[in-house]
């Protein structure tokens, strides 16, 4: 369908017009966020134009991994030298892998864009900040060169820095600088480790398929663990991981709603996508020895997440904790090493975007309508704002893992995978399923239903606002489309994590 | 041989005194004031388009020097063209600074001698003349600091770098005369055949503690150039007490003299004895990155700052000589030329902020992002350059830098060399947190709303520096191909290194 274009580029390219554009409109503020809207709405509509003419092939893991010019899959692949000196290029591509994060992104974006409509501080600002972080998230996905991955990797700080500093609660300042601080230090392990991996490759390229080919005879044992002791970390804090999770707290409490949408619904599945796409092809014997600590490690993060999502009155927080739980799946489905594991460490990044959108957003509507989101003095709104107590039921079903809804075909496959590997140790993370479902009814129950609250003023509280409405609903759609039918986004992420998997000879 | 020929490679030395010696007459020549500035420009712009026609563009080759004393190589080019970028973006930046000062003519005339100083210590081959450079560039960096002279900070300023750099001045030339006395020679490459041929192995025991002395002493001495710690301490004081654009000029220009003097001298001369000084040199860097960095989060005077954030970025620059490869010195070179650019950038803003009576506080830097978007945007790009976030120039720099570091400590008995990378990266991020606590001050605190207005000199000067940072952090590759090809030029002795 678009043999010759580069279309990747073109959609990198659509929200970076944009936020120039937006930029530079000076007075005319108020036509900010119709161009940010408009941009990256023609990038949404791209990537799903893309998406739809994506081919999906049978997966090669039968065949080894070795065969052939490409390492991974590729599609839509353009390569252009960059900084020829040091052997890097920009080269960007498509698998099944980021692809369904890549139209998530565009997805989030236009949605936020859309939900923050009413942003009356700087719109110009923000408008513009929002789609330099799109360029940001988006050219992570593709990236396939060290180099450039690393560029877009740290792009991505700044406007969030920006959001949140700007346009963020009362201890927006202190948030920023943390979240700025904490991941920058977790991305400079990832720096460090990517020029000891250029290095001890001797390939002389930045090239990710090229350096994970020579890997197989060039890296050591001890080199693979260290590096990718290095690289799990980096990634980690991204995900994040317990203990390196005490950031994503802070950020998401102050941050405007918009940007804990793309702070949860993206910038965590950076982390994920990290580990996938570079930790683990590239370095499969330090992954093989370390997947205990991996596994703890998500373990605990599912326990530890859900159990601190107990004890929070701020219904964003508690929000934002669970985020910590429930990518503490992804990391698990990894751990397994299995087919089917990996396949649903990376399906349940992308539910979890999808149903973290929505609860962000409707923390947002509460926050907005009612002033607060403290859970003790809220009670009873399903009587004045019957949609948007609606919609919060459904989101928060869908991500306690209510079967026919997205997350529980995720949850359910890594659970799976979990038995084939650890058999009864399933138990572990299967308690934090109860916790999940206790977390979320309770808080439902006591903000949403019971006797209307007399702490807050009621009398003129309003339901969702179209821009509010729209784009719940459109994710409420989505979730449970993938959730009767996840099969569309399985059988896309499947050929590319056999690739994966059969470097551990798993199948 | 005519006379013709031995100047030859003097021209941009010559042509700079010659404008320096101008200036004081065209004062009294011409009432409005900015013409001297742009009389001072002129060769510097010259000699600009000439460095970047020969090495970037290729267009000529200019003649080799035939004074043993000094050569022209593509190292002491890009050196040069580090000089007289800064000084452009210096002058560009000065004459709404100083437009209530008297005596612009000396002003003018001392920062042309300071670059040409700078540019003999960059092509010097003999400890002499690299003495001789160093001299004429720190006299006239004295007498700029005191430029203010009836101004009690300026005054004490120039002082205290008087003192200091005199105290440095003999230790270089005691270590100087040392070595002359162990090699019998002045020359940087006539001290590397006499140490690395020795006449005897008695002789080898009998130098070797003496040589040691020379180089502690010389580490020492181009130690104070750059303000490494603990040589660092007159570098704060100087530079918030100089009038802004000098402290500019010696952030971005008289420190990279330093730099071209340490690499001459540690890396030809005393190549053979690395085994002995590298570890100080490596204990060196360290502390000059740490030290520089954690003084500089503490500071509310933005020249302050400024000043702790250089010497934190000379420790960077200093672990190319532990290290000590080609590729190395390129990413030393590729540092020097990024933090010539953001560094002087920076120094601008705090001009142009001080021109217009705001002053040079952090505190003075609130909202400025509503008072003048381009002014905070410009010093939003220096800052995360100087931080090392890419697509920045600072980024591309300390990438490769880094990088040096990291592959060195592949080969055996040099892996601790990685801890000189993990310690950079590790100071990293420790730097951004003070710099984007500006960044925080200018867009995210209340300030002052009232908008300010710069001239277009000024403007001119900050947006060259900020473009040089974009371009040359998105398009790195003609200065890194041109960096490696000087520092394999310069230094054929050392490892290559190249990836």
């Amino acid at each position: 369908m678009f043999e010759g274009i580069p279309m990747i580029s073109i959609i990198i390219l659509l929200p970076l017009i944009g936020s120039v554009i937006t930029f530079l409109l000076g007075k005319r503020e108020s036509y900010a966020k119709y161009v940010a809207l408009g941009f990256s709405a023609a990038a949404l509509v791209l990537s799903v134009l893309l998406a739809l003419s994506f081919a999906i092939e049978p997966s090669r893991s039968s065949t080894g991994f070795h065969e052939g010019d490409h390492f991974f899959d590729f599609q839509f692949y353009e390569k252009y030298e960059w900084i020829s000196s040091l052997g890097i290029s920009y080269t960007v591509g498509l698998d099944g892998i980021s692809l369904p994060l890549f139209v998530l992104t565009t997805l989030l974006c236009f949605l936020s864009i859309l939900f923050s409509w009413d942003t009356k501080l700087r719109p110009k600002e923000y408008f513009g900040l929002m789609q330099v972080l799109e360029v940001g998230v988006l050219g992570v996905f593709v990236s396939l060169d060290y180099f450039v991955f690393y560029v877009f990797w740290e792009i991505v700080l700044i406007p969030m820095y920006f959001m949140i500093g700007v346009w963020g609660g009362p201890k927006k300042d202190y948030a920023a600088i943390k979240f700025f601080i904490y991941t920058h230090i977790a991305s400079l392990a990832i720096l460090i480790s990517i020029m000891a991996m250029y290095f001890e490759s001797g390939v002389g390229t930045f090239d990710m398929e090229q350096i994970a080919r020579a890997a197989g005879t060039e890296f050591g044992r001890t080199f693979q663990i260290a590096i990718f002791a290095a690289m799990f970390f980096g990634f980690g804090v991204k995900v994040p991981m317990v203990p390196f999770h005490t950031w994503l707290p802070d950020a998401h409490v102050e941050a405007p709603t918009a940007g804990s949408v793309l702070l949860a619904g993206l910038l965590l599945k950076m982390g994920g996508y990290g580990i996938i796409r570079v930790a683990i092809p590239t370095l499969p014997v330090g992954a093989h020895e370390l997947v205990y600590v991996m596994a703890i490690i998500a373990i605990v993060s599912i326990l530890y997440g859900a159990i601190l999502c107990l004890a929070q009155k701020d219904l964003k927080k508690m929000v934002a904790y669970s985020s910590i739980s429930h990518m503490g799946f992804v990391l698990l489905g990894y751990a397994t090493f299995t087919q089917i594991g990996v396949v649903a460490g990376v399906f349940q990044m992308f539910a979890h975007g999808l149903v973290t959108a929505v609860l962000f957003m409707m923390c947002g509507v509460v926050q907005h309508k009612c002033g607060t989101r403290l859970i003790p003095s809220l009670g009873g709104l399903s009587k004045k704002m019957p949609i948007a107590a609606t919609m919060m039921t459904v989101g928060f079903l869908a991500s306690l893992g209510l079967p026919g809804l997205v997350s529980f075909a995720a949850e359910f496959m890594v659970l799976v995978s979990m038995f084939e590997t650890w058999a009864l140790w399933l138990f572990l993370p299967i308690i934090s399923v109860a916790i999940t479902a206790a977390y979320y009814l309770w808080a439902l129950q006591r903000s949403m239903f019971g006797p209307l609250t007399d702490k807050i003023d009621t009398t003129h509280l309003r339901d969702v606002d179209w821009y509010e409405g729209v784009p719940v609903g459109v994710l409420l759609f989505l979730i449970a489309i993938f959730g009767v039918f996840p099969m569309i986004i399985i059988q896309v992420i499947e050929p590319a994590v056999g690739i994966v998997t059969a470097l551990f000879g798993g199948g | 041989m005519e006379v013709w020929n031995y100047l030859e490679a003097l021209i941009p030395q010559l042509l700079l005194v010659l404008f320096a010696l101008l200036m004081p007459a065209c004062d009294y020549i011409f009432k409005d004031k900015r013409v001297l500035s742009v009389l001072a420009l002129a060769p510097l712009v010259g000699i600009a388009v000439a460095e970047i026609s020969w090495i970037f563009l290729d267009l000529w080759t200019p003649p080799a020097s035939m004074i043993s004393l000094i050569e022209v190589t593509p190292f002491s080019g890009l050196f040069m063209l580090v000089f007289v970028s800064v000084g452009i973006v210096v002058v560009l930046g000065s004459p709404e600074f100083i437009k209530s000062d008297r005596n612009h003519g000396e002003y003018y005339s001392l920062i042309l001698l300071a670059i040409t100083g700078m540019t003999i210590v960059a092509e010097a081959t003999d400890l002499i003349a690299l003495f001789v450079g160093l001299e004429i560039a720190g006299i006239s960096s004295f007498a700029l600091s005191g430029f203010r002279k009836s101004e009690k900070r300026s005054a004490e300023a120039a002082t205290k770098y008087f003192i200091v750099g005199g105290f440095s001045s003999a230790m270089t030339l005691f270590g100087i005369s040392i070595l002359y006395g162990v090699a019998g020679t002045t020359s940087i490459q006539g001290i590397f055949a006499a140490l690395s041929n020795p006449p005897s192995p008695q002789w080898v025991l009998d130098a070797d503690p003496i040589t040691m002395l020379a180089a502690v002493l010389l580490l020492a001495g181009f130690g104070f150039k750059i303000a490494a710690v603990p040589f660092h301490m007159w570098a704060p004081d100087v530079y918030e007490g100089a009038p802004t654009p000098v402290s500019g000029l010696l952030a971005a220009a008289s420190k990279k003299m330093g730099f071209a003097a340490l690499f001459k001298v540690f890396l030809v001369g005393l190549i053979v004895s690395k085994f002995q000084w590298e570890e100080a040199a490596a204990v060196l860097a360290i502390l000059t990155m740490t030290v520089g960095n954690l003084i500089a989060v503490s500071q509310t005077n933005m020249k302050r700052m400024l000043a702790y954030s250089s010497i934190a970025q000379a420790g960077y620059i200093l672990i190319v000589l532990p290290v000590g490869t080609q590729y190395a010195v390129a990413g030393g070179l590729f540092h020097i030329i990024t933090h010539a650019f953001m560094k002087s950038g920076a120094f601008m803003v705090v001009a142009a902020m001080g021109a217009v009576a705001i002053g040079e506080k952090l505190d003075d830097f609130k909202g400025l992002g509503r008072r003048s978007p381009w002014l905070a945007f410009a010093m939003t790009l220096f800052l995360l350059s100087l931080a090392g976030i890419p697509p920045l120039a600072g980024f591309a720099s300390k990438f490769v830098l880094f990088s040096s570091a990291v592959y060195a400590s592949f080969t055996p008995g040099a892996e601790w060399l990685v801890w000189l990378a993990i310690a950079g990266v590790l100071n990293s991020a420790l730097s951004l947190y003070y710099y984007a606590r500006v960044i925080k001050y200018m867009y995210m605190e209340k300030g002052p709303v009232e908008k300010i207005s710069l001239t277009p000199m000024l403007k001119i000067a900050v947006a060259i520096a900020a473009i040089m940072v974009v371009v040359i952090g998105l398009y790195p590759d003609a200065v890194v191909h041109a960096c490696e090809h000087a520092a394999s030029g310069a230094f054929p002795g050392l490892p290559g290194g190249f990836g």
